[in-house]
Parts: C-alpha cells; structure tokens; sequence
C-alpha cells in the first residue's frame, strides 16, 4: 500500500498543493492528468527523488520522510521504478543495465551463473530475446526496445509495487498494446499494486481497478473507470472525450 | 506607489543580495559535494576502476594538447623575452625568465585552462545529460549513490592528474623555451640553465605544485556539481555547461591571483 499524505511541492510556482492518494495493494491504479500538472513529481516523492516541501509517504506502513532513514531503503528494496524515457545508464550495455536493478549486497552474494539467469529472465518476461541484446548498449536499441529494457531493470528485483511513468508516451499503437499487455500480466502474474501515469486515458482505464485525475495541483478525481467516464465534473469529462477522441484518430491511422 | 528615484536602489540591492544568496547557495551545495565525497571513499564505495577509468581520460588523453600548449607558452614567453630584456642585462637571464614564468605560472594556469574546456566541459555536460534524462534518478532508485559512482571517480582523478600534467608541461614548456633562445638569439643550452639555476628555490616548484593540486580539485567539483544542478532538457545541458566553464575559470583566476599574497611572503 502507498499513502500520500498532504503533498506539497513548490518549484517557481505550486505545483502540488496537498494530493492525498492511497493505492491498495494488489491494485492497479491510474493516474491521469495533463502534461505538467505534477505526475512526475508525485511518483518521485515516493523514492524521495523529488522531496516534498509539506507532506509524506508512507508505503506498506513505513514513512518515507518522518521514519528512520533505513525506511527509505527498504522500501527502495520493494519497489521498482518505470522511468518516462526509460532512463537507461548509456555508459552501461542491457546486461550491465538490467543487473543494475539488483542491490549491490545481493549481487555480491549470488553467483554470475545466478545474475545472468536473473537477468535473462526478466528480458523474457518483457518479450525480448536476451541472446541479441543483452551486449547492445543504449543507443543501438529502438524507442519500444529501451522501455522494455527499463521495465526489465524494474522488475529483476522482484518488486512489490511498480510506479510506471508514461510506460506508453511517445510509442506507436503497436507497442503501446504491447506494453499495456505487459503491464497487465506483471500486475497479474507477479501480483504487484502498479501505480500507472500515463497520458492514455483509453488504456488506464480499460486496464486499472481505479483511476485518479490530478489537475491543479490536487486531486480532482478518484474512483472506478465506470465512475470516472460518468463522472458530471466538466473538467473530467473534457479530458475523457478528448482522449476518446485521439483514440480514434490513432484507430484511423493504423 | 513606487518612488522612481529609490525603486532603482532597492533594485540594486535586491540584486546583490540575489547574487550573495546564490554564491553562497553555492558555495554550500559545493561543501556537501567534497564532504559527500571524502565520506564515499572513506567508506571504500568508490570502485577503483572507474577512478582509473578517469584518469585515463583525463591524464593520457589531455597529454597531446597539454604538450602543444605548453611548447607554445615556453616559446612565447623566450621570444617576448628576449626582446624585452635589455641590451646590458646579462643574457643568461633569459634562463631565468623562462623557468620562472613557466613553473610559477604559465604551467598551471594554461594547463588548469585546457583542462576546463576538455574536461570541466565534458563532466557538465555528460552529468547534466544524465540528470534530464533521468539517470541519476534512475540510480537512486536503484539504491546506487551518484555521488561514489559518479562524482568521486572524477574528483579523485582530477586531483592526481592535474600535478602530474603540470609536472609534463613544466619539462615541455622549460625545453621549447630553451630550444627557441637557442634558435632565435644564438644562447647556447648551458647558459641557458646556468641562468634558471642561478635564481632556482625549489619552492617555485613547490608552489606551482600546490597550485595544480588546488585545480585539479576545483574543475571536477564545480564541473561535477553544475552537472548535477542541470534542469530542462538538452537546452538546459548547453547553458548549463557554458555557465560551468565561466565558473570554472573565473574560480581559477582568482584563485591563481590569491595565490601570490598567501605563498610568495
Ligand atoms: N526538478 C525540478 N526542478 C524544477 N522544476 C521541476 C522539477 N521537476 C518538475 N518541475 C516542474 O514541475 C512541474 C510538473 O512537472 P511534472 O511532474 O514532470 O509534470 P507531468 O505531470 O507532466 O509529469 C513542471 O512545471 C516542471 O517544470
Ligand atoms: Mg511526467
């Protein structure tokens, strides 16, 4: 379980004033919002990556920012991060990447046979071939590739929850089917809580047990996709039709 | 209403103490960073290839130009030297000029400039990349410290590389000079030593060394921090890196000029 409580995050301007958000475990839960409106920012002050000015996270029970500081490292042990542009090391080839998703410590203790498997595995699991792959680094692979190789890194760990940031921004309808798929079998097969962003209301809300709207710096929405696409708020409405809408104009480009 | 006349002196106010804030803002950020960094490796969390990695980088890689630059500061200051010395002054002096300007200057100062613009630079921008793309996020998340990874490798090299290329640029520079007074006036090598040596204290040397040490700690710890400070995208990786390397040789500069007053009563 994630539990934002009272975030509030000022750069220039406010731009998170006062989000509350549980995420049960074991759900699927969708965040929407339009571009700049703080989602990022949000996910990032669960690992402490962005630190809130007022406010804390508590996941599973322990406070990310008013507990002992090895809270924070448990909990980076349980979760794994989907970041936007899959944030691959460049300096680092797919093997060398995804290992990275491993804690040191445990990497000292298994042996290379083991870490390979490891490692194997879990390109398997986002559909790649680890024998073609696993000695490209960064920049010899495809957009789709990348992602899948960030989810891999992600999930080698064996997390509890996944924060998945945009997993389909800037993918064609394809791979976006894909990665929805995928995101779908790891929530189910892996039984982790995912806490989806994404741009893809279509999607979130054919794939999430429920979704949240942040707009303006709170939360404008929380409930079931039903709730939502019935939802009277005019501001929510505009944001399912208009998503309908570039559905329908990615329908009748592919 | 705003008074006309005082609003421009508030204004002007307002700017210093914006300036003061973020030099001091600045200053504090960069303390943690050399804290942060003694702390990694007093830790032992700083992996000894990636520092090797470094120093390849930036020691054998910087010799070419290290020794291009060097040559042409030893034949410049033995020409301009040669024309200003006086026809009654003993030309053994020449020697002297050379050495001195070379070891107690031109040495590590052009070598700390080169290395701004071909490490400091690179360190920004290679760290201000990973920063919006996310990279460093990324290893946060991942329970890895950007700091032992990436900061402390390149402070470390940059630390021992810098007295060891002033130490090469001190031997290129000294020899071109000599080569070009021998080519140009006719002054053979033994006067031309005879005269380095006549006013020689090994404590030129030794502040010269100190100089290069103090440098090589300041190009990685501002390029490194300013790197890591970078915001908004690939646009924000170029003015980032343009405003490090005015930091970095401003910082030099002045802290060749404090040089003097604190080393040389
Ligand atoms: N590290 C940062 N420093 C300054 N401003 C930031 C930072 N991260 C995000 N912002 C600002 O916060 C706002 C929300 O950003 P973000 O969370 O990335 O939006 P999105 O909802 O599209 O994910 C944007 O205006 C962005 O410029
Ligand atoms: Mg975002």
């Amino acid at each position: 379980m994630i539990s934002y409580k009272n975030i509030h995050k000022a750069f220039d301007i406010p731009v998170l004033s006062g989000v509350d958000l549980t995420v049960e475990t074991g759900e699927m839960f969708a965040l929407f919002g339009p571009s700049g409106t703080g989602k990022s920012v949000l996910l990032k002050t669960t690992l402490s990556l962005i630190v809130p000015d007022i406010g804390d996270v508590e996941v599973d029970g322990m406070s990310v920012y008013d507990g002992p500081s090895s809270n924070l490292e448990k909990i980076r042990r349980k979760i794994g991060y989907v970041f936007q542009h899959a944030a691959l090391f460049d300096s680092l080839n797919v093997y060398e990447n995804v290992s990275m998703g491993l804690p040191e410590d445990e990497i000292a203790r298994m042996r290379t046979a083991d870490l390979s498997r490891r490692v194997w595995e879990a390109l398997e699991i986002v559909n790649l071939e680890p024998r073609e792959i696993l000695s490209k680094l960064p920049s010899e692979l495809s957009g789709g590739m990348k992602k899948r190789v960030g989810i891999a890194r992600a999930i080698v760990g064996r997390p509890e929850i996944l924060l998945w940031d945009e997993p389909t921004t800037g993918l064609d309808p394809i791979n976006t089917a894909a990665v929805e798929r995928l995101i779908q079998r790891l929530s189910k097969e892996l039984e982790v809580t995912s806490l989806l962003v994404t741009h893809d209301v279509e999607g979130g809300l054919h794939i999430c047990d429920r979704v949240a709207m942040l707009h303006s710096g709170t939360l404008r929405f929380c409930g079931t996709p039903q709730e939502f696409r019935d939802s009277p708020d005019t501001v929510v409405q505009a944001f399912v039709d208009r998503a309908a809408a570039i559905a329908a104009l990615d329908m009748a480009i592919v | 209403m705003a008074n006309p006349i005082v609003s421009p002196v508030v204004g002007w106010f307002a700017k210093v103490g914006r300036a003061y804030h973020i030099t001091l803002e600045h200053a504090g950020a960069l303390g943690i960073l050399a804290w942060d960094t003694i702390v990694a490796l007093v830790t032992l969390k700083v992996r000894f290839r990636d520092v090797l990695r470094q120093l390849h980088i930036m020691g054998v890689q910087s010799l070419p130009i290290v020794f291009v630059t060097a040559s042409l500061a030893g034949i410049v200051t033995s020409q301009q030297g040669g024309y200003q010395l006086i026809s009654s002054s003993p030309r053994y002096v020449l020697g002297t000029l050379v050495v001195q300007s070379v070891v107690l200057e031109l040495a590590p100062l052009l070598t700390a400039v080169v290395l701004v613009g071909r490490i400091g630079a690179r360190i920004t921008a290679e760290l201000g990349t990973m920063v919006v793309s996310e990279q460093i996020d990324a290893f946060k998340s991942l329970g890895r410290d950007p700091v032992a990874i990436l900061a402390a490798p390149r402070i470390v090299a940059g630390v021992l590389t810098m007295p060891l290329l002033v130490g090469f640029a001190n031997v290129i520079g000294i020899y071109a000079g000599m080569l070009m007074a021998d080519l140009d006036g006719g002054l053979g090598k033994e006067t031309f030593f005879y005269g380095a040596r006549l006013f020689w204290h090994s404590w030129d040397l030794f502040y010269g060394f100190s100089k290069s040490v103090v440098f090589g700690l300041v190009i990685p710890v501002i390029s490194v921090h300013m790197g890591l400070r970078t915001r908004g995208g690939a646009e924000g990786v170029g003015l980032q890196t343009t405003q490090a390397v005015m930091f970095m040789i401003l910082t030099i500069l002045i802290i060749d000029a404090l040089f003097p007053p604190l080393m040389l009563q």
